[in-house]
């Protein structure tokens, strides 16, 4: 080092002073003897440290898969709203491109990192898919005001009551402000059918003001209020397809049916039946609970055609 | 031992690499693992390629958990030659992200975007960053060395720390964004040693 560039830059002075010491001084042990040096030993003991947790997660994920299922669901929720990546990317590369504005960039940037649409979450917007306001629905909620349905208070006997419901929704809601996936038809099942437990309805299909949310969404389903623990009878004969739990269903399972149906069990404490078997009209398939978005131990019960929502409550009342 | 892939001993890469690279992967796909190795690659070619026009020998390649690292005896270098060399990583992001946007389209929105993303980070004003290297070599050729050393201490210091504190709020409140968790562990440990007077210990990024 001359005196020229000694005065010139402290740091690189000080790093250049140590690294061919350094340098050198490890090439020569390693040449001469075989022993580490302080360096050497870090970098090994940073090596078998990686090593160890890779061999110890494998280890874990085959010996006790048990306990992995329970870490892996510890880990789901900072997993599931771990950034997207790839969307973030995408959000800054349009806006460079000029295709989006930079305060949509930001938002998109946002929404990506802190709050990614996970399975469970895009579920969740697809069932309870906000609507447009109409006039239509005001006049519906007026009338919603003024009559509160017996249905949510009281439901001792609920076909009788829950009969004249579902008269109401079919005359109130018109086309313009269902749902596109709704029907509201009586559908003819050509096959045996019971409902999957014998419960007080808590809730109608329809517009609802939600109970978490508080905003008026389309319920897609029939609520049952049971005590935590009792048994959820299959529909009808199937094949589970779905097992799974998301933020709003909970733990949920799907069976689906001859003809196109879909029935689906969410809120439950336990889901018992196993994704693809063949299950019988009637058999166990899962527990009530109260998982998921929730405010107390019920079924919530949906029934599906070619992936049209129909109103459960015809069959579920036909028991 | 330690160099796994030893290319005529001048690239190393740390096992902490490796993990990281796996569980990205498993993550987000292979195929966003290659975008974002892609980008970084670009990044380090920009520099590599002003050392070169410049003449300086590069000694070796190390990439570690917190990015790759361009050995190179710089001792020789004027100001604005290594002010060129640090600013070629960033510029080649930049060069790469607007010839991809000029024919229009966003077929290649994504690798746009990582080429960006990883041009701005590395440009904040911290000292493994090439922003931090940046700001000390101007500060160092206006006004010597010492002023850029104060400079960056204190920029560096300062933005990493609040950069990392704003991180952990933000990911305490939303409970997620593993992600980041790097990121902010890096920044704090950043910030930390520049406060503490020993920023310059560290060498390029």
């Amino acid at each position: 080092m001359t005196s020229r560039q000694a005065g010139r830059r402290i740091s690189t002075i000080a790093a250049a002073r140590r690294r061919p010491g350094r340098a050198g001084a490890r090439r020569a042990v390693r040449r001469k003897e075989d022993s580490l040096s302080a360096g050497e030993r870090r970098r090994l003991i940073q090596l078998a440290a990686c090593v160890g947790i890779f061999i110890l997660l494998v280890a874990v994920k085959l010996l006790l898969p048990g306990r992995m299922a329970q870490i892996n669901q510890f880990l789901n929720g900072p997993m599931e709203q771990n950034v997207d990546v790839r969307a973030v990317f995408s959000a800054v590369g349009r806006a460079f491109a000029g295709e989006s504005d930079v305060g949509g960039a930001a938002r998109d940037v946002y929404q990506a990192v802190f709050h990614p649409e996970v399975p469970g979450e895009i579920l969740e917007t697809a069932v309870l898919g906000e609507l447009p306001e109409s006039s239509a629905m005001d006049t519906l909620r007026a009338y919603r005001d003024a009559e509160e349905p017996p249905a949510e208070t009281e439901d001792g006997g609920q076909t009788g009551g829950e009969g004249q419901a579902s008269t109401l929704a079919y005359v109130l809601y018109s086309d313009q402000n269902l749902p596109s996936n709704v029907s509201l038809e009586q559908a003819i099942l050509d096959f045996d059918y019971r409902a999957p437990l014998s419960g007080a309805l808590s809730s109608n299909f329809g517009y609802r003001e939600h109970p978490v949310e508080g905003e008026e969404r389309f319920h897609y389903g029939v609520d049952l209020a049971a005590e935590t623990g009792t048994e959820i009878c299959c529909f009808a004969d199937g094949t589970v397809t779905a097992v799974g739990e998301s933020s709003s269903y909970g733990k949920y399972c799907i069976v689906t049916h001859q003809g196109g149906y879909t029935t689906l069990y969410a809120h439950c404490s336990r889901v018992t039946a196993s994704s693809g078997t063949a299950v019988q009209r009637g058999q166990k398939i899962a527990e009530v609970g109260e998982t998921g978005m929730a405010t107390g131990p019920h079924l919530h019960f949906e029934l599906q055609r070619d992936g049209v929502y129909l109103n459960p409550i015809y069959y579920v009342a036909a028991v | 031992m330690w160099r796994l892939c030893d290319l005529r001993g001048r690239i190393r890469i740390s096992p902490g690499f490796c993990l990281l690279t796996v569980w990205f992967a498993l993550d987000n796909g292979w195929e966003l693992l290659g975008t974002v190795l892609g980008a970084a690659a670009l990044h380090e070619l920009g520099h590599c390629l002003v050392l070169r026009l410049m003449g300086v020998p590069i000694a070796g390649l190390r990439i570690g958990v917190f990015g790759a690292e361009l050995a190179a005896d710089r001792r020789g270098m004027s100001y604005p030659g290594e002010l060129a060399a640090v600013l070629a990583g960033p510029g080649a992001n930049i060069l790469c992200a607007v010839l991809l946007t000029l024919p229009g389209g966003t077929r290649w929105a994504v690798f746009t975007g990582a080429n960006l993303v990883l041009c701005v980070f590395n440009l904040l004003p911290v000292r493994p960053l090439d922003g931090g290297r940046a700001l000390y070599l101007l500060a160092a050729w206006a006004a010597g060395p010492a002023a850029g050393e104060r400079a960056v201490r204190w920029a560096g210091g300062i933005t990493a720390l609040a950069l990392s504190a704003a991180l952990a709020f933000v990911m305490a409140r939303t409970g997620g964004s593993l992600w980041l968790l790097p990121a902010a562990a890096g920044l704090l440990a950043a910030g930390g040693r520049e406060l503490a007077g020993r920023g310059g210990d560290l060498k390029y990024s």
